[in-house]
C-alpha cells in the first residue's frame, strides 16, 4: 500500500552499451547547430547596444519621470510624500509657491539621486497625484562622473513613457 | 639536392605548418562559434580588423594577441623554474612534432622520381607517432608537480593516470590496425584504404576494423584531454589543474599544444581509419587515368558551390548598425569568392584545353589530394568538437572502469581475432 516501485534504468545492454546514447546526443546538438547555422536570426541572443531588448514590461521600475498636467506645467505639488517614503534618501525637493493658480505649491528644485536609489518604486506609490512614475523603461545609465547621476527637475520632465504603458 | 626535392620538402613542412599551427586560431573559432551555435548562442562575432570579421575569426588573434602581450607572472613559490618553463614547451613540442609523419597525398612521382608527400619522409610512421605521443603527458605531469601547488599536481596525476590507462588500450586498437596493414608506414595503410572491400565499399579502416577505430577514437579524446575525458583540468574540483599557476603565453602554449594534439589525434583517425587523404571510390590511379573528367566535374561545381556559399553569407552576416564597417564585409568577401572562381576555372580551362603533362597530372592528383585531407582533417576536428559540447564529463572512478575493465579486453579479443582471421585467411 502506498509503495511505488521506481524501475531501474541502466542494467540493459542498450544502456550498457552507451554508444546509442550517445549518439542521441550528438543528434540533439547536432539539429540545434544546423539550424542555427542555417539562418543565424533563429538565435535568440541580442546583439546588445545595436539592438535594444523588446521584452520590458510596462510594469518594469526604470529611471523616473515627472508626469505633466495638461497644460505641460509639473504635475507635482511639492508635497514630499515620495521624499518620505523614500528609503535610500535620494530625493531632494525644494518647493516655492506657484504663481499661475492652478495650484498652490510647485517643486523649483526635484532632484533624484541614481546612484542612492533602489529602484524599489516606493516614491510612485507614495505619490498623491500621480506626479512620480518608473515607467520610462530605461534601465541602463552611463555616465562619466557622479555628479550627473543626479538628475535634476527638467531631466526628469523631459523623460518620456516608454511605448506600450500608460 | 635537386630544387623539385627542395620544393617539395619545403612544401611538406609548410603544410605541416599550417594544419598545425596556422589551424589552432581556426580551431579555437570552431570551437567557440560551434558551442554557440549547438546552445543556441551566437559567439564571438563583434571583433573586426576594418569592418572584416570572417564570421568571428578574427576574435582568435585578438585573443592570441592578449596572451603575448599579458604579464609573465611566476608565484614565488615556484622552485623548479627551469622544469616549470619547461612543460609547456614539451606539451606544444610533441604535439607539432607528432604532426611529421602524417601523410598529405600519395607518393608523388615527378621525373620518375619519387617522394613521399611526408613532412619528414620516412617510413616507420607509425613508430614516431607512438613515441610522440606517449612523451607529450611529461608536459603535464612536470608542470603539474613544478607549480609547488595541490590543484595543480592533482591534475598532473590525474592527467598522467589517465593517459598511462588510454595508452594501453589505443595501443592495442594499433595493433589489430596494424595486423590488417602490414606495415608501420603510413603511406602504406592509406594506400591499402583505397582499395575496395567486396568490389564496392572503400577499405578504410573504420569498415575492415569498426571496433578497433572506435576504441581508437574514445582513446584519442583521453590521449589529448578534452571531454568528456578532461578531469586533468576538471574546472569544478581543481581550479585549472596542472596549468592553474600559469599566465600569459606560458599557458599560451599549453593552450596551443592541447588543439595541436587535437590536430595530431584528427589527423591520426583519418590516417588510420578514415582513408586519409583518399577521396572514396578515387584512389590514385583512377585519378591519374581520369583527371581531365575530374577537372570538368570541378568546373560546374565550385561555382555552384561558391554561388550557395555566397547566398549564405548574405543572408547570415548582416550588423544591424547600417553605417558600421562590418556591414561593408559581405560585398568583399562575395568580390574574393567571384575572383577567387574565376581564377580556378581559368586555370582549370587552361588545364583542360591544352592538356597537363604527365607531371602536372601527377601534381594536381596531389593537391587534390592534399585538399581531401584538409577537408576530412576539418571534419573530423569538428567532430571532437561536437562531442565535447554534447557529452558530460566523467568522473574519475568511471574513467578508471572504463579503460580497464571495459576498453581494454574488448581491445585485447579484437587483436586475437584479428590476427585468428589473417592467418586463417592468409592474407
Amino acid at each position: 500500500m502506498g509503495v511505488k516501485i521506481v524501475p531501474r534504468h541502466g542494467d540493459s545492454l542498450k544502456e550498457k552499451l552507451y554508444l546509442l546514447a550517445i549518439v542521441g546526443g550528438l543528434k540533439v546538438t547536432f539539429s540545434h547547430f544546423m539550424k542555427n547555422l542555417k539562418d543565424t536570426s533563429n538565435i535568440e541572443t541580442i546583439c546588445y547596444p545595436e539592438e535594444q531588448p523588446k521584452d520590458i514590461t510596462s510594469r518594469y521600475r526604470g529611471v523616473h519621470r515627472l508626469t505633466k498636467r495638461e497644460d505641460d506645467s509639473v504635475r507635482c505639488v511639492a508635497c514630499f510624500m515620495c521624499a518620505t517614503a523614500c528609503p535610500a534618501e535620494c530625493i531632494f525637493i525644494e518647493a516655492v509657491e506657484r504663481e499661475d493658480g492652478v495650484d498652490e505649491k510647485m517643486p523649483s528644485k526635484f532632484s533624484i539621486d541614481l546612484l542612492e536609489c533602489v529602484f524599489c518604486g516606493g516614491c510612485v506609490e507614495a505619490c498623491p497625484c500621480d506626479a512620480i512614475r518608473m515607467d520610462t523603461g530605461i534601465f541602463s545609465f552611463v555616465k562619466k562622473n557622479r555628479e550627473d547621476f543626479v538628475l535634476d527637475r527638467d531631466t526628469l520632465l523631459s523623460h518620456k513613457p516608454m511605448k506600450g504603458s500608460n | 639536392m635537386n630544387s623539385t626535392l627542395v620544393s617539395i620538402v619545403i612544401f611538406n613542412i609548410v603544410m605541416a605548418l599550417i594544419v598545425s599551427l596556422v589551424f589552432v586560431p581556426v580551431l579555437v573559432w570552431m570551437e567557440r562559434r560551434v558551442a554557440g551555435f549547438m546552445q543556441d548562442r551566437l559567439g564571438p562575432n563583434r571583433c573586426n580588423i576594418a569592418g572584416v570579421r570572417l564570421g568571428g575569426l578574427v576574435q582568435s588573434f585578438a585573443d592570441m594577441l592578449k596572451l603575448v602581450f599579458k604579464e609573465d607572472y611566476r608565484a614565488g613559490a615556484v622552485k623548479e623554474k627551469m622544469l616549470f618553463t619547461l612543460s609547456p614547451v614539451i606539451v606544444f613540442a610533441t604535439a607539432y612534432l607528432s604532426f611529421m609523419a602524417i601523410p598529405f597525398a600519395d607518393d608523388l612521382v615527378i621525373d620518375d622520381k619519387s617522394y613521399i608527400m611526408q613532412a619528414l619522409p620516412m617510413e616507420f610512421g607509425m613508430l614516431w607517432i607512438l613515441a610522440f605521443a606517449g612523451l607529450g603527458i611529461y608536459g603535464l605531469m612536470l608542470g603539474g608537480w613544478a607549480s609547488n601547488n595541490k590543484y595543480s599536481l592533482l591534475g598532473g596525476i590525474r592527467a598522467a593516470a589517465q593517459v598511462v590507462s588510454y595508452e594501453a588500450v589505443m595501443g592495442l586498437s594499433i595493433v589489430s590496425m596494424l595486423i590488417v596493414y602490414g606495415s608501420i608506414h603510413m603511406g602504406d595503410m592509406v594506400r591499402f584504404q583505397g582499395n575496395l572491400v567486396w568490389g564496392f565499399i572503400p577499405a578504410w579502416g573504420i569498415i575492415v576494423q569498426p571496433v578497433a577505430a572506435i576504441l581508437f577514437i574514445i582513446t584519442a579524446f583521453a590521449e589529448t584531454n578534452r571531454a568528456p575525458f578532461d578531469i586533468a583540468e576538471g574546472e569544478s574540483e581543481i581550479v585549472g589543474g596542472f596549468h592553474t599557476e600559469y599566465s600569459a603565453m606560458r599557458f599560451g602554449l599549453f593552450f596551443v599544444g592541447e588543439y595541436i594534439a587535437m590536430g595530431v589525434a584528427s589527423a591520426l583517425i583519418v590516417t588510420l581509419f578514415l582513408g586519409g587523404y583518399q577521396i572514396p571510390w578515387l584512389n590514385t590511379e583512377v585519378l591519374k587515368n581520369n583527371i581531365t573528367t575530374i577537372f570538368a566535374v570541378l568546373i560546374v561545381t565550385i561555382p555552384i558551390l561558391s554561388y550557395m556559399f555566397a547566398g549564405w553569407i548574405k543572408k547570415n552576416n548582416v550588423w544591424l548598425d547600417k553605417n558600421d564597417a562590418r556591414n561593408r564585409e559581405t560585398k568583399w568577401l562575395i568580390t574574393g569568392i567571384v575572383i577567387i572562381n574565376i581564377i580556378i576555372i581559368l586555370f582549370l580551362g587552361i588545364f583542360l584545353l591544352f592538356g597537363i603533362g604527365e607531371n602536372g597530372v601527377n601534381i594536381s592528383v596531389a593537391a587534390l589530394q592534399v585538399m581531401t585531407f584538409v577537408v576530412k582533417l576539418l571534419m573530423m576536428n569538428f567532430f571532437f568538437i561536437w562531442v565535447r559540447w554534447t557529452l558530460a564529463r566523467f568522473r574519475y572512478d568511471q574513467l578508471q572502469n572504463l579503460a580497464w575493465k571495459v576498453l581494454l579486453p574488448i581491445a585485447i579479443a579484437n587483436v586475437f581475432i584479428t590476427g585468428t582471421f589473417v592467418v586463417m585467411l592468409g592474407v
